[in-house]
This record gives structure tokens, C-alpha cells and sequence, in this order.
């Protein structure tokens, strides 16, 4: 392999690494739930994203050939890491934040995350119901 | 007939009254009768090689390698048994046609009847001592079954359920006895044990294997102190009572005795053991019978009394004693069965059985009297009938051993004999003379032919044997008590003997009987008077106290805790283990390998999973998530040591598992409460103990197997050798599963899917019951989110379906060559389908669900068992596989096994089961409210359904 290629994918290494060292620093050291769900989520998928990207050069450098099979991992961490990230947020609000916390909203609405059986007032009801059909 | 369908007839016919009795009684009746009929003919068809002096044999092989033979045998002493089963089988039948009211089931009473007599003659014909004590076994079942057959009657269920205790228990010590003896003779065949009597008799092993098998023998024949059974057992239908106490059940005992005289009779032990018995159970018997007012009662002890005297003539051990005690077998059977008949005439003429409120019924009943005349006189054993006869022949051997054995034994005979026509003539007298009362509970008539056919038979029987002994009996009791004794039998029956001094006991027996009678009144006060043990209530303090033992034990067993029996099981398996290991395991053959740092890492990180579940194990939800770690570990251990199937498998279970667990979390406790009762700290303590023992030990049972070579060749050498050419697969984890091990794999999937359909059922049945109101009365134990199914996630997950099902298809095609198969191929395309549950809500995914998961289960069990049974077309066993290569255009050569077809069976039923055991727990979600339902809006009208 030559030098070039053998660069290039420590390069890419070295920079997942420092991602992910981020991303774990993060983990550990943010204050808050909301800020800490950032760390893993954003950096380590950049992180991993890195790796594949060195596995990618590594195999057209070696083998000359280009695999595929990165992409589609990068594929899937695309689709699970912000569901995941939406999820633990959506889990933190309902279990951590107080409503009175959260920006005011017009009357008779609620966030996605509260619970419409909570409220007994008509208008509440109604708003489920549409809140169920949109 | 083979002697085999001889015996196995009866069993036929037991099924045939239960389908026969809906076309009437008669018509169950004469099925019955007609098997037993049958029967008897093959006995009769067999009975002249037997009078030949023969003996018909019959063996098939069962159990070969356990000694155990069908063997079939019958010689004299078989044949009148069986004779006289079948014989008085069919008049009791007939009897019981016209005795028993349209309130009884009758077709339950003769299946019961025909069971009971097909047991019977297996014990008397079997050759084999093994399979006599099945049979045995078998009469204790049915005899319990006919005694009980009143069961609404709590005097029946009681005697049933002592005569099953006595008897059954007697045949677990016989059995022992059986055991010891056909170990001494090498053999359980009773032809062999037979020659083996001098053997048997010189071991030192003789007199526990004597006392086993009387003890079983004197339980059966009710012979003292095991007697008070029988009389219990006469709450059952006078025709049981018939059948059992003078032919079948408790004569069973008694040809035990006989069947082994030669081998076990000749040492002083048998005569003192067996002949005080049988003499003490006479005397006894006798006594307590002239007490007895009821007349089932009196002919219950007296039968006890008879019991006893052949058991004492077997005692004696001499030929000539053991001929009368064959006799009398014989007469007994006659007269006692007759007297049981008749006392059933007059309880079902007169509705009382109580001598108190019965007598005069001479006028009223000439026929009854006359019956019960010849049974009572003929028990009492006077001339000219046939109880006389035996009785002469008992007197006379019991005056020969008062030589040997000392005065007493006459003394006792003769007392007993006294009795023994006293009750008879109180029966007779108390019963049928005096004044005809005006206070009976029924005006008394002589019965209809149906009843009184069977009595008239057996009373003409026994006059008949009186009166010409040696024409009708002498050849039949010979040739029986030749087979008994070994030897052959010159002893004549005559009605007179000349004046021995038999003859003069047996007068002053008459004289002292009736003397004893004419002073019964003050007599029953002074017995009414006397304080006496009653065996009776000894055995229900006894049972009592057994039952509560055995509570007691269980109760402080099993008490409820779960971690108590884990407790006894870790510490039985550590002790096991420590007992079994704890010398040397040998030495180690191999080396240690080296450990990689990140091999070391994931160690630490399964042992930091492991300990987080301990530590958080009341918080439900985080100890299912370090469930989940360690299960990711173990998966990924799997990949370390290059089992990717296994990997695979492990990491969709995991998938699967959690999911599941977390659903059905959501209707329990989200913390385990501290179980109630735990006990002391030190005795938590103890249970951390224990627990880390087991995993230490469990751990270095691992380390010790895997330092050392196995013991034997590994199994695995042939699979990895024989996968590509004999199962047309390169993955040998996936051939062994369809190939291999095919038929496990099936077994494996069948159960699978029983399972699943268990939990749907348990799921019906608890939505079904008083559950179903808790469940809609439930309230949730955590606030609820509103937005249950975020519209990220749901389109990702149906976006993701069609890749993941792709990924499902993919994994199963390549599975017989790559790492794949059918299970993991399953379990991904359940999770792809469970993703759809999770993000769109079940309402949502159950209402485009096409396939009943049931079918699913059902076409992959049916799709895999006709690839095994498609196998036969070509002569080959089930599930022998076949694999070829074939061309499909643009796709090029692939391979196609049978083994294919069978794992789509797998696959499918993997989905379903997966599938249904969520769509179960899901409807309990949706019992429970239906907040959890609501799902995004689907773009049919259906939907408006799903909310409701």
C-alpha cells in the first residue's frame, strides 16, 4: 500500500478517535440530561462515521476494490442515532421537566411529549382527539 | 388361545360395556358376559394338556435386557383359578345385571368388573413374577375402583380407599420380596424359580424375602394383623363383594402362598410364620363374626376366618395339608360366593341387612332359606355338603401337627371350627326362623330368576361336591395341588373316613357350636362389654398421621419461597459437584491460552453487567437493561471465538427478549418488592453465599473442562467431516440443526410452538375471567407520554421493514453454507415485524396483519414434517435429506437441499411464535385501555375501529 493511502486512513483514524474521545468526555463531564444527549449521539457518530471512512480508503488502497458495506452502516447510524437522540429527549421531558419550565404555549395546546388524559377540560379533549387524527 | 389373549381378553372387554350400555343394560351385559364366556373357552381349550399333567407355557419378549419376560404359564393350580375366575365372573355378571337399580352406571360397573377380572387372571396365569406383581398391582387398582363404585356413599370411598392402602402397600413389600427371590434364583421366571428351591431355602437371604412376601400375601388375603380391610370393603355392591371375598381378590394371596410352597415352604420359619397367622386370623375371624349383626359383616369376618384357615393348612407345610388347603380354595369359593349372593337377595328383598330386624323369612323366602341352608351348613362344615369335606381334611392335618407342634393347634382348629358353626347357624337361624315380623323396612319375596340363577348354580355346586367328591373335584384339586406341592397327590376324598378322630373334633365342633349359639345373648352383652383394639381405627390414626407428615414436610418444603428451592437445588448441585470433583480431576492436558487486552476488557465489562443486575436487580427496568449488556457480551464472545451463528442467534434472542420483557413489564411493578419472609440478614447472607459458591463452582467446572481433553471422541470431528458431502451444506452449525439433528429440530419447533400457543391461551383465559375487569379497572403506574409513536420513528421503522425483511431472506438462503439458517433468519424478521409494533402501535400493526400467527405456527410445523415424511417416497427413513445443484437462469448454479424446506418450517414457526407471544401480551395492553393503542392515523377507515 503506498504511503499515500497508508496517510489518509491514519488521518481519518486519528480523527474518529478524537471524536469519540470527545463524545465520552462529553458524556461525563455535561451538566444537564438535554446537553449530554448531544455527546454520544453527534460526536460519536462522527467518530464512527471516521472509522468507516478509514476502512473505506484502507480497502480501495489494499485491495483496489470500493466496499460498500460502510455506506450502509453509515446508513443505519444515520437513521438510529437521531431516533435514538429523539427518544432519550423525548423520555427526559416526560420524566424531568417540570410543564412550567417549557416555553408557553398558545392556549389550549400541548407538547408532543405531555400526556392529553392529564387534562379533563373540554377543550383538552377535543385537542386530543384532533392531536390524535393529525 | 395363547394364554396371552386369555389374559388380555378381559382388558378388551372392559371398553366394550361402556359403549355397549347405550344400547341398553342387557345388551352391556351380554358383551360382558360374552368376552368372559370367550375367555373361559380359551381356558377350557388349553385344559387338557393341563389335565394331562402338562403345563401350557407362553413367552414373548418385553423387556429382555431387564429379565423381563411376557411369559404366560399355566399348570393345575392355574387352571381351576382361572376356572373358577371366569366361571363365577360370568354368574356374578349375570347377577349384577338384575342387582344393581337404573340409578347405577352399569357400564362403568362391568368396564371396572372386566379390568378387575382381566387383572386377576394375569396374576394366576403369568409366568413371570415380575408381571404377576403388575397384575397384583392392577387388582389393588380395580378392587379399589368396584369398592368404591358407590362413591356417593362415604362408607365406600373409605373402604376403598383403606383396601388400596393395605393392598398396595402389601404389594410394594412383596415386591421387595420378589426381587430378593429372583435374584437368589437368577431369574424372575417362575418356572425357574420353582427348580430353584433348595437354593433359595439355604440362602441366607430366605427369611427377609419370606417376611416381604407374606407380608404382601397376608395383606391381600386379609389375614391378621391386616385384616380389617376387608370387612370396610363391604360398602361395595354385594356382587363386588361376592366376586372379590370368595374367588378373586383375596384368594390372590393365597395362590401366591401356593404358587410358592416349593420354594419357600420346608424351613420352620414358613410353618411358624405362615400357620400361627393363618391359625390366629381363624380363631379370630370366627369370634368377631358371631358379633356381627349385619349380614355382609358376619360373612366379611367369616371369610376372614376362612382366609386364615387355608392360610394355616399352607402353613403346615405337609402335602396332605396343602391338598385340603387347595380343596377348600375351592369349596369356599362355592359357598361363600353363594352366601354373599343371598345376602344380597335378602338386603335388596327386605332393604335392611341386619339380623336384628331380619328372621322369619323362612315363610317368606322357601327359596332364599333353602340357598342360604346349603351355604350356611356347608360353611359350618356339615354333612353331607362340601365345607364338611375340608374341614375334615383341615381338623385331621391340624390334629397331625399337634404331634409335632404341640396340643394347641388342635385345640385352636377346633375352636375356631366351633365358631365357625355357630355364626353360620346364627346366620341361618337369626335370619330365617322365628316368627314372621310385621316391621321389616320392605315386605320380603323370593327374588326373580336374574337373581336367583346365579346362588342355585353355586349352592348345586357345592351340593354336588358333597355329595360325589371325587367325580367332580377330586381330579381338579389334585392336579392343582400337585402342581402346588411339586409332587404328585394319591389322597382320595371320601364323605366317610371311618370314626377318625377328625370326625370326633369335627362332632364336638357341631356340639360346642351349637352351645355357643343357644348362648349368644349373654355372650354378645359380655363381647359388647369387653374393651378390644379395633385395627380399623389403628390404620386410620396411622394414615392419619402419615397424612400429616407429609403435609407438614411439604408444607415446610414447599413453602411458596422460590428462592428456598433454588437454595436446595444450588446446594444439592454443589454438593454434587464437590463429591463428584473435589478429588482430582487429572491433570491438565491443555495450555492456557493467551488473553488479547480487549478479550480482557469485554471480560470485565460482562463481570461489570453481571454485577450491575445484582445490584440493581428491585429496579426492573435497569436490571433489564444490564440484562441486556451481558447478553450483547455474550454475543459478542461468540464473535471472538468465531461462532458467528451463534452470534447471530444470540444478538436477535437478546433483541427479541428484551422486548418482550419490557412489554410485559409495563403491567408489572417497575421495582421488585423485598420478598416477605426472606428471614434474618444472616440467612440473606447465606443465600449470597450460596449463590456465589454455585457461580464459582459452576466456573471452575468450565476452566476444569476446558484444560483438559475430552474423555472420549468429540462428536464434533464427524460433523465437520460428514456437513459438505453427506449434508450438502458448509455450515455445519445450520446441517446439523436440519440434518444432523433434524428430528431434535423438529421436536424443538413443535415445542416452540406449543409454547406460544400456551401463552395466547393463558392470555384468553385470563382476559376471559375476573383478570379482564382488574385489567380495564387498571391504571397506569407512571404518567403516560402523549406522544407514544414520534413521527421519526415511525416512518424510519416502515421505511426500515421491506430492508429488514430483505435482511430476514438474505439470512435464510445463505444459512446452509454461511452463517444463517431459519431460527436467526426468523427471529430477524420477528424483529422487523416487532419494530412495526413498537412504532406504529399495536392497533395499528394488527389490523394489516394478513396471517393468523396460529397458521404461521401450524404451516411450519406441517411444512418441516412433510419434508421428513416426503423422505419415505424414496424408501428412505424420516427426514433423510437430499441436495443437488440445479441452473436458474441469470442467477446461475445454485444449491437446493431438501433441508431447505424444512428449515422455511423453522422460520415460520419462529415468526409465529415470536409474533403471537406479543400479539398475546399486546392484547392485554389493549384490554387495559386504550391509550396504549392509539396509533398513527392509517390511511383506511379501519382505523376508526382500531381506537375503539
Amino acid at each position: 500500500m503506498e504511503l499515500i493511502w497508508e496517510i489518509a486512513v491514519s488521518a481519518f483514524l486519528v480523527l474518529a478517535g478524537i471524536f469519540a474521545l470527545v463524545g465520552a468526555w462529553g458524556l461525563v463531564k455535561l451538566p444537564s440530561p438535554m446537553t449530554r444527549l448531544h455527546a454520544p449521539t453527534k460526536a460519536t457518530t462522527l467518530g464512527v462515521g471516521g472509522v468507516l471512512i478509514a476502512s473505506m480508503i484502507w480497502s480501495i488502497g489494499s485491495h483496489g476494490v470500493l466496499s460498500f458495506h460502510e455506506l450502509l452502516i453509515t446508513l443505519f447510524l444515520f437513521l438510529t442515532a437521531p431516533i435514538t437522540a429523539n427518544f432519550i429527549a423525548k423520555a427526559n421531558l416526560h420524566r424531568a421537566a417540570p410543564p412550567e419550565d417549557l416555553p408557553t404555549l398558545p392556549e389550549g395546546q400541548l407538547w408532543a411529549h405531555q400526556s392529553p388524559g392529564t387534562d379533563t377540560s373540554e377543550a383538552a379533549f377535543e385537542d386530543k382527539e384532533t392531536h390524535r387524527g393529525g | 388361545m395363547s394364554l396371552g389373549l386369555i389374559v388380555l381378553l378381559p382388558f378388551f372387554g372392559a371398553l366394550l360395556p361402556g359403549l355397549l350400555v347405550r344400547a341398553g343394560r342387557d345388551t352391556a351385559a351380554i358383551g360382558a358376559g360374552a368376552v368372559t364366556l370367550l375367555a373361559a373357552i380359551g381356558v377350557a381349550l388349553n385344559a387338557p394338556e393341563v389335565l394331562r399333567g402338562g403345563v401350557v407355557s407362553q413367552s414373548l419378549p418385553w423387556l429382555p435386557q431387564a429379565g423381563l419376560m411376557a411369559s404366560f404359564r399355566m399348570d393345575g393350580l392355574g387352571l381351576m383359578f382361572a376356572g373358577l375366575i371366569l366361571g363365577i365372573g360370568l354368574l356374578i355378571i349375570l347377577y349384577a345385571r338384575h342387582y344393581l337399580t337404573k340409578q347405577d352406571p352399569f357400564g362403568k360397573f362391568l368396564s371396572f368388573l372386566m379390568a378387575f377380572q382381566g387383572a386377576m387372571l394375569g396374576i394366576v396365569l403369568s409366568g413371570n413374577v415380575l408381571m404377576l406383581l403388575v397384575f397384583w398391582e392392577l387388582t389393588s387398582l380395580t378392587s379399589f375402583l368396584l369398592i368404591g363404585y358407590w362413591r356417593h356413599l362415604p362408607e365406600g370411598r373409605q373402604g376403598a380407599r383403606m383396601a388400596l392402602g393395605v393392598t398396595a402397600s402389601g404389594g410394594l413389600a412383596m415386591l421387595a420380596g420378589l426381587l430378593i427371590l429372583g435374584h437368589v434364583a437368577g431369574s424372575y421366571e417362575i418356572a425357574d424359580i420353582l427348580a430353584a428351591g433348595p437354593a433359595i431355602r439355604s440362602s441366607e437371604l430366605y427369611l427377609p424375602a419370606l417376611i416381604l412376601i407374606c407380608i404382601g400375601a397376608f395383606a391381600k388375603s386379609a389375614q391378621f394383623p391386616f385384616h380389617f380391610w376387608l370387612p370396610q370393603a363391604m360398602a361395595a355392591p354385594t356382587p363386588v363383594s361376592a366376586y372379590l371375598h370368595s374367588a378373586t381378590m383375596v384368594k390372590a394371596g393365597l395362590y401366591l402362598l401356593a404358587r410358592l410352597w416349593p420354594v419357600l415352604s420346608g424351613r420352620e420359619e414358613w410353618v411358624w410364620l405362615v400357620a400361627g397367622t393363618g391359625l390366629l386370623t381363624m380363631c379370630i375371624g370366627a369370634v368377631v363374626a358371631l358379633f356381627k349383626d349385619d349380614l355382609k359383616g358376619l360373612l366379611a369376618y367369616s371369610t376372614v376366618s376362612h382366609l386364615g384357615l387355608i392360610t394355616f393348612l399352607f402353613g403346615l407345610g405337609t402335602k396332605a395339608a396343602a391338598f385340603a388347603g387347595v380343596f377348600h380354595i375351592l369349596n369356599h369359593a362355592l359357598f361363600k360366593a353363594a352366601l354373599f349372593l343371598v345376602a344380597g337377595i335378602i338386603d335388596h328383598a327386605a332393604h335392611t341387612r341386619d339380623l336384628k330386624r331380619l328372621g322369619g323369612l323362612m315363610r317368606l323366602m322357601p327359596l332364599t332359606f333353602l340357598l342360604a341352608g346349603i351355604g350356611t351348613l356347608s360353611m359350618a362344615g356339615v354333612p353331607p355338603f362340601n365345607g364338611f369335606l375340608s374341614k375334615e381334611l383341615m381338623l385331621e392335618a391340624a390334629l397331625e401337627a399337634g404331634h409335632a407342634f404341640g396340643p394347641l393347634i388342635p385345640v385352636a382348629a377346633g375352636l375356631a371350627a366351633a365358631f365357625s358353626v355357630a355364626y353360620a347357624g346364627r346366620f341361618l337361624i337369626h335370619g330365617f326362623f322365628g316368627p314372621v315380623r310385621h316391621d321389616y323396612p320392605e315386605y320380603p319375596h323370593d327374588p326373580g330368576p336374574g337373581l336367583a340363577i346365579s346362588p342355585l348354580v353355586l349352592a348345586g355346586l357345592a351340593v354336588a361336591v358333597g355329595l360325589m367328591p371325587e367325580p367332580i373335584a377330586g381330579g381338579l384339586v389334585r392336579l392343582a395341588s400337585g402342581a402346588v406341592t411339586g409332587a404328585e397327590i394319591d389322597t382320595h376324598i371320601a364323605l366317610w373316613h371311618g370314626l377318625t378322630p377328625a370326625l370326633g373334633v369335627s362332632m364336638a365342633a357341631l356340639l360346642g357350636g351349637a352351645v355357643i349359639l343357644a348362648a349368644y345373648r349373654p355372650l354378645a352383652r359380655g363381647w359388647a362389654a369387653t374393651p378390644r383394639p379395633e385395627a380399623r381405627l389403628i390404620y386410620g390414626q396411622i394414615e392419619t398421621g402419615l397424612r400429616r407428615g407429609a403435609r407438614a414436610l411439604t408444607a415446610w418444603l414447599l413453602n411458596g419461597a422460590l428462592s428456598r428451592y433454588l437454595g436446595v437445588f444450588l446446594v444439592v448441585t454443589l454438593a454434587a459437584g464437590v463429591w463428584a470433583l473435589g478429588g482430582a480431576p487429572g491433570p491438565e492436558t491443555r495450555p492456557m491460552l493467551a488473553v488479547p487486552p480487549g478479550v480482557a476488557v469485554f471480560w470485565a465489562l460482562l463481570v461489570l453487567g453481571s454485577a450491575c443486575v445484582v445490584a440493581f436487580h428491585r429496579t426492573r427496568v435497569l436490571a433489564l437493561v444490564a440484562v441486556g449488556i451481558v447478553g450483547l457480551m455474550v454475543s459478542m464472545a461468540f464473535v471472538y471465538l468465531s461462532a458467528p451463528d451463534l452470534a447471530l442467534t444470540q444478538i436477535s434472542v437478546e433483541v427479541v427478549t428484551v422486548i418482550l420483557m419490557l412489554l410485559a413489564l409495563n403491567f408489572l411493578p417497575k421495582r421488585t418488592p423485598a420478598p416477605e419472609g426472606a428471614g434474618p440478614r444472616a440467612w440473606q447472607m447465606g443465600a449470597g453465599v450460596i449463590a456465589t459458591l454455585t457461580g464459582l463452582g459452576a466456573g471452575a467446572l468450565s476452566y476444569a473442562l476446558m484444560r483438559r481433553d475430552f474423555a472420549f471422541e468429540p462428536i464434533s470431528d464427524y460433523h465437520l467431516a460428514n456437513s459438505v458431502p453427506g449434508g450438502g451444506g458448509a455450515n455445519v452449525v445450520n446441517v446439523i440443526l436440519v440434518d444432523f439433528r433434524g428430528y431434535d429440530t423438529f421436536g424443538e419447533i413443535t415445542v416452540l410452538g406449543i409454547a406460544a400457543l400456551v401463552i395466547y391461551a393463558l392470555t384468553e383465559s385470563l382476559l376471559g375471567g375476573p383478570a379482564s375487569r382488574r385489567l380495564i379497572a387498571w391504571t397506569p403506574d407512571q404518567a403516560r407520554a402523549g406522544d407514544r409513536h414520534p413521527l421519526m420513528m415511525v416512518v424510519a421503522s416502515r421505511v426500515m421493514m421491506p430492508i429488514a425483511v430483505l435482511v430476514g431472506v438474505y439470512i435464510f438462503l445463505r444459512g446452509h453454507n454461511t452463517p444463517g439458517g431459519g431460527f436467526i433468519a426468523g427471529l430477524v424478521m420477528a424483529i422487523a415485524l416487532l419494530m412495526q409494533y413498537m412504532a406504529s402501535g399495536f392497533a395499528w400493526a394488527q389490523a394489516r396483519q394478513k396471517i393468523y400467527y396460529h397458521v404461521l405456527i401450524g404451516l411450519g410445523v406441517l411444512i418441516a414434517g412433510f419434508t421428513g415424511i416426503a423422505s419415505w417416497a424414496f424408501d428412505r427413513p424420516f427426514l433423510t435429506s437430499a441436495f443437488g445443484h440445479v441452473h436458474i437462469p441469470l442467477l446461475g448454479d445454485a444449491e437446493i437441499a431438501s433441508a431447505m424446506a424444512f428449515d422455511l418450517g423453522v422460520l415460520l414457526t419462529v415468526v409465529g411464535s415470536v409474533m403471537l407471544a406479543l400479539a398475546s401480551l399486546s392484547r392485554i395492553a389493549r384490554r387495559a385501555g386504550g391509550e396504549v393503542l392509539s396509533g398513527l392515523p392509517a390511511p383506511h377507515d379501519d382505523d376508526a375501529e382500531d381506537r375503539r
